[in-house]
């Protein structure tokens, strides 16, 4: 159990005063930006990301992912006191959510909804305890041919299971990839793609792009749409927060079910809003009062926030292990790896085990000071949501461009940020997804380069990525995803008046849903 | 009003349009391998070229029209774009003027106008709120993280 004495040195750094400080001080951040539409996890994380340059790595993750976490509570409150989701992956809980408090039970939807993402977190931090290192340490065996071929895998896994129109996802990829390319190529030195703008040649940050794609997008998308905040009453009753949370084992089977799904969406880059989808789709279906889902069921909270916090949770396993993030917000922290001089993937488990066994035992103390935290604030965020949005949303634009600014202090990160903005709204309007550009921006130059290098080694030739067994299983498993949505729509073609397989309308009508609320 | 189906042809025109500038300026590095391994051309060629099929089919599927729930025909009604207008034109001007004014100015007129201008708050609030705004962002980023934000051209004039 050598999982386990790390571990407990892993308490012994993050069980700090200044570490659980930072947790408390990133959980409130968190929550705030969870709360404000037009803010979400990403964006929360990368602004706070230039403030972190001077911190211990350790100390910096601690408060970047204690953000993460307050952030992914944050938006269901919204979800359930407003029926806003502060966060697209807290959609699916507004469903459920918001009937149960309207109709006078706002403080058990809402500790039934913490109870069960604070399960959902759990059951994705063990996971991570038991399985990460060990993934790491098969990584540690892994060549530039086995590394692309994992970041195939990720990708194509994107393509065939994120829920999104394949083909736009693929664009959505490819784009993420040229943005990466834009600059100093690092393997030969040349520039690239520059477009005979001089000063892109320093590249295009990330930051820049997620304060765009989610900022400015996701703000011209809510507003659209006028917000009345109708309020429930926000009163806190604090012996029914008892009693919901101890009526959560009586749906054992639905809390882990969720988990099951949210941690395979989570480790496979599906992402935290495809897994409360996908969750609440299947428990509507599974479950006996499924009929009755969408007038404030308690399975109908359960199943999307479990799996939503359990791939939040899990989405960092790929990102520490492999160096492959799991979800948008993780593609960020991994972005603030690299920037404090880490190298995120199986070398960390060996080189910077404080830094790696610190954050799994904060993943844990971190929850716990987010389910206390959030359930103590609910009255004061609250409050915030009455602020009328005509005020936020100047704000979150400056707070954008301050955030865009500080990154090279360039003023022409500004102007792409505010183009990545009108792409953002465009992308969001349309359903293309926006985790995977993220991810491609961020790991395109890694993936790029392990195909380079492992043509190096081959001179050249393609064999070389069937050349053993571990990465023509990596290759063929990634072909499989790539071709999946074209099978299944052969397949319903073939079946045309039979009803198709199971997965495929369980899949459809999670889109369904997806589409008819429109997603944030 | 804007329709799904214009909207869907702008998206993939933009998206395709981007794919084929990488095309072209990857070109510029030299495509498929060299003695040094593979050009620095060849993998943005390729994204690029990705880009631009993934756009043509987009382009394709976005004409034919499809019948169903998903596919609603208006995608931003009149009402929508008055208020999607009403937030993007105002911060594009707010960007714009950065580099004349500085972060400062330009953020507080940015909110004062935004504020006072439709009436959504009283003009006293409104100042206020800019105030506030503008003091707030130079306690954070110029004092407590040493983050100099721009002062604008207007401020070199005079000087400071």
């Amino acid at each position: 159990m050598d999982n386990l004495q790390e571990l407990l040195h892993g308490f012994t750094i993050a069980v700090t005063v200044p570490h659980l400080l930072l947790m408390a001080v990133g959980v409130l951040l968190g929550i705030l930006v969870g709360v404000l539409p037009g803010l979400g996890a990403p964006n929360g994380v990368s602004l706070l990301l230039p403030l972190t340059f001077g911190m211990q790595p350790v100390s910096a993750i601690i408060l970047l992912s204690s953000m993460y976490w307050g952030a992914l509570f944050g938006g269901s409150v919204t979800s359930i006191l407003f029926n806003i989701p502060g966060e697209p992956s807290s959609v699916a809980t507004t469903f459920d959510g918001y009937p149960m408090a309207r109709d006078g039970r706002p403080t058990t939807a809402l500790a039934t909804a913490f109870g069960s993402a604070a399960f959902g977190a759990l059951i994705g931090v063990i996971l991570i305890t038991f399985l990460a290192s060990w993934v790491a340490q098969v990584a540690l065996a892994f060549g530039p041919p086995e590394y692309f071929a994992v970041y195939f895998l990720a990708f194509a896994s994107f393509v065939g299971m994120g829920g999104a129109a394949p083909i736009k996802t693929v664009v959505a990829l490819a784009i993420g990839f040229a943005i990466a390319a834009i600059g100093i190529d690092t393997v030969s030195g040349s520039v690239r793609l520059t477009m005979g703008i001089d000063e892109l040649v320093k590249g295009v940050n990330f930051v820049v792009a997620v304060m765009g794609l989610f900022g400015i997008g996701e703000l011209l998308v809510a507003v659209e749409e006028e917000f009345h905040a109708r309020a429930v009453s926000s009163k806190i009753d604090w012996r029914e927060v008892f009693r919901a949370v101890g009526r959560l084992p009586r749906h054992s089977v639905a809390l882990l079910r969720s988990a099951a799904i949210g941690c395979w969406m989570g480790i496979t880059p599906g992402g935290p809003t495809a897994a409360s989808f996908m969750s609440y789709g299947i428990a509507r279906r599974f479950s006996r009062r499924g009929r009755y889902f969408g007038t404030g069921e308690v399975e109908g909270i359960i199943s999307p926030e479990t799996a939503d916090h359990a791939a939040g949770t899990s989405a960092l396993l790929p990102m520490l292990s492999l160096g492959i993030p799991g979800s948008a917000t993780a593609a960020v922290m991994m972005g603030g790896l690299m920037i404090w001089g880490l190298n995120p993937g199986p070398m960390l488990f060996v080189d910077q085990k404080d830094f790696v066994w610190g954050l799994i035992a904060s993943m844990y103390v971190g929850n716990i000071v987010a389910v206390a935290l959030v359930l103590l604030t609910v009255p004061v965020f609250a409050a915030l949501m009455r602020i009328p949005f005509v005020v936020i949303a100047p704000l979150i634009v400056i707070i954008c461009v301050v955030g865009a600014y500080s990154v090279s202090n360039s003023y022409l990160d500004v102007v792409m940020m505010l183009g990545f903005g009108i792409v953002g709204y465009l992308f969001k309007k349309l359903f293309y997804p926006l985790a995977p550009l993220v991810l491609a921006i961020v790991i395109g130059d890694k993936a790029e380069d392990a195909f380079r290098q492992s043509m190096l080694l081959s001179k050249g030739s393609l064999g070389i990525f069937f050349a053993n067994k571990l990465v023509t299983c990596l290759i063929v498993g990634g072909i499989a995803l790539l071709l999946l949505p074209l099978a299944l729509q052969l397949t319903r073609l073939l079946r045309k008046p039979a009803p198709s397989a199971d997965e495929t309308t369980v899949q459809a009508t999670v889109q369904e849903t997806a589409r008819e609320k429109v997603i944030i | 009003m804007i329709s799904r189906r214009a909207l869907e042809l702008a998206t993939a025109i933009l998206t395709g349009s981007f794919g084929v500038a990488v095309v072209v300026s990857s070109l510029d590095n030299g495509i498929g391998w060299s003695s040094a391994g593979v050009d620095a051309g060849t993998f943005p060629f390729l994204t690029g070229i990705i880009v631009v099929l993934g756009s043509l089919y987009n382009l394709v599927r976005g004409v034919r029209p499809v019948a169903s729930l998903a596919n609603v025909p208006i995608a931003i009604t009149p009402l929508e774009l008055r208020r999607l207008a009403g937030l993007f034109v105002p911060a594009a001007i707010f960007v714009a003027a950065i580099p004349l004014l500085g972060m400062y100015l330009a953020s507080s007129l940015y909110v004062f106008a935004v504020l006072a201008i439709p009436r959504h708050q009283s003009v006293p609030r409104a100042l206020a709120m800019a105030a506030v705004t503008a003091l707030a962002l130079y306690v954070v980023f110029e004092r407590m993280f040493q983050v100099s934000l721009p002062h604008g051209a207007l401020a070199a004039a005079l000087g400071y």
